[in-house]
């Protein structure tokens, strides 16, 4: 019945259209920012929940800094990793160089031979001790976790060799293919052997917008002071009742350093994602808004035309249109110019989507968002043009008699 | 063909209510031409909306074509309308944005009529006003007579039983409201019934009946009888005296 009585419709509305061309230039540019903005939320949001590999919801970090002349950072680093080991509800505590996924770390280079050619391959690396795998919470799937007495001395230069060192898996696939990793070597910049004795399923490193972000090492050794990180890690729903523990200890233990930092690890991933998160929300909101204009601009189009239409809408009825056949006259003509906008828009669409991959490196706007988008321009056209659409149908017949 | 009985229509707002219509009684035989005439306000639009099943009334009883119209609900009468009565209106009321070949496909549209009927019908309806060589011009490319004549073509393509013109030649000049008046005669010979409302007491002589509402009723009411006296052959002069 709707394709029956298209043809009319469309050749009323191609004889007025000024409006009808607005509107469906402004549904079209709608769906062109729609589309491709919804697909940039969508990959920002994938980056953001993409698995860390690290139990980053039950970890707090702790930074202390010492700084009179007699601070040993040695002992103290000691005494609070036992003081902390202790405390009940921690699993696991490490001193760290860094902290994962917090936009601050140190890299370096591994090589196939000692000679130190070519390329080499990229590794994010943290200094942990015996305690490292269990307090990020990686999950070991091969070999074996350090030993207490293969942790190395602090090394302010980082020159001294590391004999081992256990890698993530991407990081070994990137070093050895698909053979085995285990107790196979490497070597560091200077060409010191390293021997991988052991590998973790997965982790995210420091820098989350790096192409190599789980290319990650764990290296034996005490990191430098006097800065002392420790990464906490409590059983579930302890974290804040420990890092309350934590920071109120630390604070006042050993006068001769200074607790700087005590935060939750989600904190840093959060403050990594900050930038992520801001233009998604900034997208939707965006995206959101120009959907509403969208519907008004429709909505008053929808209006307009009812309210100039009066008289004709009450001949219509006279001549015997039933309310049904007046609301779906103006649902269809409104359909109509929404899916003159949509058309042009998609084809808009594809083409921001194909700019904006180019300029930014982005994947390709994929399909299914294109067709996602069309669904959703068409049903805001369709509710925004109810509400003329019903009010059309309450004209009376008797409007037709009516002398102007 | 059209019987309406102690019919009463009132308006009402918070201060005041008018009797449009009170007790109001009519009978239109099948193949009628009647006049319906009367001063301004006197009830002439109401009676032609409720006639039209275009507004409803208050008490009384109306019957078009043996169909009992009180009570039925909107779409019903929607349907009636669309099958049973064709309109004619003093500003013709054509979409000024389809051709005249899709105004006249308008009601037969609502009837769920097949293409080829349509055409048929539009085709023909259109050849009897003589305007099928402008079924594809706008209605704003025509003159008032044309339009009106399109208006009629409209009116009778759904070979309605019963015709009813508001004032068909009120926007008209007195050539063209002759030509109007003379195609409604012809429909008329042809067995649709018509009920022309109108101020004109010229036209009204045209019509083989002339009914008279005064303040809401009619004035000279009596059950129908069969005419005596076919008014329409003096119709001629009278409409030659208003060129």
């Amino acid at each position: 019945m709707i394709s029956h009585d298209i043809r009319p419709i469309l050749s009323a509305l191609l004889r007025n259209r000024t409006g009808a061309v607005l509107v469906a230039l402004q549904v079209a540019i709608a769906l062109a920012v729609l589309v491709n903005a919804v697909y940039v939320v969508k990959q920002r949001v994938d980056k953001i929940g993409r698995p860390t590999g690290v139990d980053v919801e039950n970890i707090f970090v702790a930074i202390s800094a010492g700084f009179a002349t007699d601070y040993n950072h040695a002992a103290t680093t000691r005494a609070d990793l036992a003081w902390l080991r202790r405390l009940p509800g921690v699993r696991a505590a490490t001193l760290s160089s860094n902290i994962p996924l917090s936009g601050g770390g140190s890299a370096t280079t591994l090589f196939q031979t000692p000679e130190v050619k070519g390329e080499g391959t990229f590794m994010n690396y943290f200094d942990v001790d015996e305690s490292g795998v269990d307090a990020l919470g990686v999950r070991l799937v091969a070999g074996r976790n350090f030993r207490a007495d293969e942790i190395l001395p602090e090394d302010p230069t980082g020159s001294k060799p590391v004999p081992n060192i256990i890698v993530t898996k991407p990081l070994a696939k990137a070093l050895f293919g698909t053979e085995d990793a285990v107790g196979k070597v490497t070597y560091d910049a200077l060409g010191h052997p390293v021997s991988v004795i052991g590998v973790i399923e997965h982790m995210q490193g420091s820098w989350v917008d790096s192409d190599k972000l789980d290319h990650v090492g764990l290296l034996p050794r005490r990191a430098v002071g006097p800065n002392a990180t420790y990464l906490v890690r409590a059983v579930p729903g302890q974290r804040d009742a420990i890092l309350k523990l934590a920071e109120e200890h630390l604070s006042t233990s050993d006068l001769r350093r200074v607790l700087r930092i005590v935060r939750p690890l989600d904190y840093y991933r959060d403050r990594s994602y900050q930038a992520d998160r801001n233009i998604a929300i900034f997208l939707v909101t965006v995206t959101a808004l120009l959907g509403c204009v969208t519907a008004l601009g429709i909505f008053a189009l929808a209006t307009f035309n009812v309210n100039v239409r009066t008289r004709q809408i009450g001949t219509r009825r006279a001549v015997g249109a039933r309310k049904a056949d007046i609301v779906r006259y103006f649902m269809v003509e409104n359909w109509l110019v929404t899916t003159a906008g949509v058309v042009l828009g998609a084809a808009l669409a594809l083409g921001v989507g194909y700019a904006l991959s180019r300029a930014y490196e982005l994947p390709r706007l994929d399909l299914y968002y294109l067709i996602g988008g069309v669904l959703v321009l068409w049903a805001i056209g369709q509710v925004a043009a109810w509400q003329p659409s019903k009010r059309a149908a309450k004209v009376s017949p008797s409007v037709a008699t009516r002398t102007v | 063909m059209l019987v309406m009985r102690h019919i009463s229509k009132v308006f009402r707002t918070d201060l005041i209510e008018t009797h449009a219509l009170r007790d109001f009684s009519l009978e239109v035989a099948e193949g009628d031409f009647v006049a319906v005439t009367g001063p301004s306000g006197s009830g002439k639009t109401t009676f032609l909306n409720v006639a039209g099943l275009l507004e409803g009334f208050d008490t009384g009883s109306y019957s078009l074509d043996g169909v009992d119209t009180s009570g039925l609900s909107d779409d019903a009468r929607s349907r009636l309308r669309n099958e049973k009565i064709g309109f004619i209106f003093q500003s013709f009321n054509l979409i000024p944005d389809l051709d005249i070949f899709d105004n006249v496909d308008v009601p037969l549209r609502y009837r769920r009529m097949k293409t080829a009927e349509r055409r048929e019908r539009i085709t023909s309806a259109l050849d009897l006003v003589g305007l099928a060589s402008r079924a594809h011009h706008l209605p704003s490319q025509l003159s008032g007579g044309q339009q009106q004549r399109v208006a009629i073509a409209r009116a009778i393509a759904g070979d309605p039983k019963f015709l009813l013109a508001d004032e068909p030649t009120g926007n008209l000049d007195s050539l063209m409201a002759r030509q109007v008046m003379d195609l409604l005669e012809q429909i008329n010979e042809m067995g649709t019934t018509i009920v022309l409302v109108t101020h004109d007491p010229e036209l009204a002589r045209r019509a083989q009946r002339n009914v008279q509402i005064i303040d809401g009723q009619v004035s000279d009411y009596r059950p129908y009888e069969s005419h005596v006296r076919p008014v329409r052959e003096a119709a001629p002069q009278a409409a030659g005296a208003t060129t």
